[in-house]
């Protein structure tokens, strides 16, 4: 007889990477899984799975339900069912540091502010608009123009005693203003670590649109960024709490969800692929 | 009268006709316009808000509408080559896209998706709540060289919403001085007994469509208050006035009796009732519908569908006995021109009076007198008052701001959040 499947995926579909969540039975995390999303979201998700059952040892039938979140939520072929990566990074946060009820999720393309109950149950929520400005994307753009790796302009940029002011917070025009700035003698960890407080004023004005109640959890894939953690600290006058896993949330709190519905699933809900 | 089949479940079309009748009475509306005036018959511009239409129709004038030609044009796929034209004589991407359009249908030569449209007689310039409709209506004049008659229209000023009575008379002395100007662009002298009888005819119409609004109250509500609204408002808008605008209400208004009695709505359930503020997207109209029309979620009320006339804050009534004076206060009730705190106010009032679940705000890009403040009706909305609020933002006419993904994340998000409160 087959054993009945104990574990939970989440993935989250991202619009710079696509990252994979596993817990088991508990609900307890098992692994993460990353990897870019580059132009094929439905390789990189199948990829990223892949990936998530291999470093766990397990096998697909191992897995009992799988929900898809980000925006290539509806491109996950094996999943069962979506959630938002709003719902998504608030479960995760709230499983990861219970007392949270703020969150902050910095990605890609995208900076939301959430604010939670204490079941880590979305209560409101505001997003950047349509615009990139002041998300994950502008400091991007730094980088790619200093030949620098995301996690190197973080780390520069703490390094920086004078910071200078950058009123532009454009991901488009990011590497002009970058280059404009190093051309008028400014040292460069001072230009990054004013682009890293440019996003967190811009970040911070769509957390007070929520209301800002501590504990306030950091997630998303510039949750890893020092720089960013710093600035946000300094100008908010909290701790935001962050660690490893936080990129993670939203595909942490998929898996939690699928974890949930599993027990709830109809039978007639299987695998669509 | 509308069937039901043998199994008793009903045809949703049956039960449509007055759309079906709304387009043909728009479309009527626009071919006589569109037409090659030989009789001599005038044609007059003016906005949606604050339009004293009853007063044109007075002098035989036709009333014409660049803000709705705009949106039926978008509506047709048709704003992008008008919107690049108008960029092109050297209007921002940030200037509104109706007055791009408008301006760009003007120019010599331009054809739209609905065909050439009319040139005016007379510009009659009622700006309330929006500044660049005065430089539109002076491009305009320029463009066509017909005179632009202006009428003053003062702000909602006092938070409790009441109007000093100068301000009334201000307004209604502004159109009787403009009767001699009226008379001079339609050839017809001014018949006030006609006046009278517009006015009786017009009040008729605005009962019968606050009546189908109130529809909204009833659970589950009939009619879309918001996406079907705003096809139900054009008759109060282009025509109203008219006999053909009061017969229209009353066939909606047991349309929409008629739905109720049997169950049957826009959406096979009704799962979400939603307060509506903001203008549509009217490019990818049906595709912004279906964002909340797959969750089964009705509009129960919306604010836009009154800016044709605030008529169920009972903030006016038109009387034929009083005609300058009643309009006045119908014009001074521009909806875009009553001050933040009242609009407020009025969707928390829609909420408890529909019981809704949740306020979606749908701010648009190149309207500022609509979309201004909305970011603080948000606010005041989903913190002080713990009403579940979406804001979301696009544009009306211009599809390049209109990003799916960016909307479809932020609305099922805001359906997870409003199921969590239903369960709980």
């Amino acid at each position: 007889m087959q054993a009945s499947p104990s574990y939970y995926a989440g993935i989250d579909a991202g619009s710079t990477y696509t990252k994979g969540a596993l817990v088991d039975d508990r609900g307890r995390l098992v692994d993460t899984a990353l990897d870019m999303t580059g132009i094929n979201i439905v390789t990189a998700t199948k990829k990223v799975y892949g990936l998530l059952l291999q470093k766990c040892g397990l096998r697909e039938s191992d897995v009992g339900y799988v929900v898809g979140t980000g925006y290539g939520r509806y491109r996950i072929t094996f999943g069962n069912s979506q959630v938002t990566e709003i719902g998504c990074h608030a479960r995760g946060a709230h499983h990861l540091f219970p007392t949270t009820r703020t969150v902050l999720d910095m990605g890609g393309q995208d900076t939301k502010a959430i604010r939670i109950n204490a079941h880590g149950e979305v209560v409101d929520f505001s997003m950047n608009d349509k615009c990139a400005a002041g998300t994950g994307r502008f400091i991007e753009g730094s980088a790619r123009v200093l030949g620098l790796s995301l996690k190197d302009v973080g780390e520069l940029s703490l390094n920086s005693n004078n910071p200078i002011k950058i009123s532009s917070t454009c991901a488009v025009f990011a590497e002009t203003e970058t280059q404009e700035q190093l051309a008028w003698g400014n040292k460069l960890e001072d230009v990054l670590y004013g682009i890293h407080s440019s996003i967190a004023t811009r970040a911070i004005g769509l957390l007070r649109r929520v209301g800002i109640e501590p504990e306030i959890t950091f997630t998303g894939g510039v949750s890893q960024n020092p720089g960013m953690i710093r600035s946000l600290e300094e100008q908010l006058g909290h701790h935001l709490n962050h660690d490893s896993k936080t990129m993670f949330c939203g595909a942490l709190g998929a898996a939690l969800f699928a974890r949930e519905k599993a027990t709830n699933a109809p039978e007639t809900e299987g695998r669509a692929a | 009268m509308a069937a039901v089949t043998a199994t008793g479940a009903a045809n949703f079309d049956d039960f449509d006709r007055s759309k079906r009748l709304q387009g043909e009475i728009t479309k009527r509306y626009f071919q006589s316009l569109m037409a090659p005036r030989s009789n001599g018959q005038k044609i007059g511009y003016g906005f949606v808000m604050a339009n004293p239409i009853e007063f044109f129709q007075a002098f035989d004038i036709i009333p014409f509408y660049p803000e709705i030609t705009s949106l039926n044009i978008s509506y047709r796929g048709g704003s992008p080559p008008l919107i690049a034209l108008a960029e092109e004589a050297g209007y921002s991407t940030d200037a509104c896209g109706y007055v791009k359009m408008g301006v760009a249908a003007a120019m010599d030569g331009t054809s739209t998706a609905i065909g050439k449209l009319p040139r005016p007689d007379v510009l009659l310039l009622t700006y309330s709540g929006c500044q660049i409709y005065i430089h539109w209506w002076e491009q305009l004049h320029y463009q066509t060289g017909a005179p632009i008659l202006t009428i003053d229209v003062p702000y909602v000023r006092e938070y409790d919403g009441h109007v000093e009575p100068h301000d009334v008379r201000y307004v209604a002395s502004q159109l009787e001085e403009a009767i001699p100007l009226m008379e001079g662009a339609s050839g017809k002298r001014f018949d006030e007994n006609r006046f009278r009888e517009i006015m009786r005819l017009s009040a008729e119409a605005w009962d019968l469509w606050g009546q189908v609004i109130e529809m909204g109250k009833l659970r589950p509500s009939p009619m879309d208050a918001y996406f079907e609204a705003i096809y139900y408002m054009a008759p109060i808008t282009i025509i109203r006035g008219t006999q053909e605008a009061v017969d229209f209400y009353r066939f909606l208004l047991e349309e929409l009796k008629e739905r109720a009695s049997h169950g049957v709505g826009p959406t096979p359930r009704e799962d979400y009732r939603l307060v509506f503020e903001g203008v549509p997207n009217y490019p990818f109209f049906k595709k912004f519908w279906n964002l909340f029309r797959g969750y089964n979620a009705r509009g129960v009320a919306a604010t836009y569908p009154k800016v044709a006339g605030m008529i169920d804050t009972r903030s006016f009534r038109l009387n034929p006995d009083k005609p300058f004076e009643s309009l006045a206060e119908y014009m001074i009730h521009a909806y875009c021109n009553w001050n933040m705190p009242m609009r407020t106010r009025l969707l928390e009032q829609y909420v408890k009076d529909y019981q809704a679940d949740g306020v979606v705000i749908h701010s648009i890009k190149s309207c500022r007198s609509f979309s201004m403040g909305e970011g603080d009706m948000r606010e005041h909305l989903a913190i002080d008052l713990d009403i579940p609020t979406l804001l979301i933002e696009s544009d009306h006419v211009d599809p390049r701001y209109y990003s799916e993904a960016q909307l479809r994340n932020r609305v099922d998000a805001f359906f997870e959040t409003l199921a969590l409160r239903k369960r709980s």
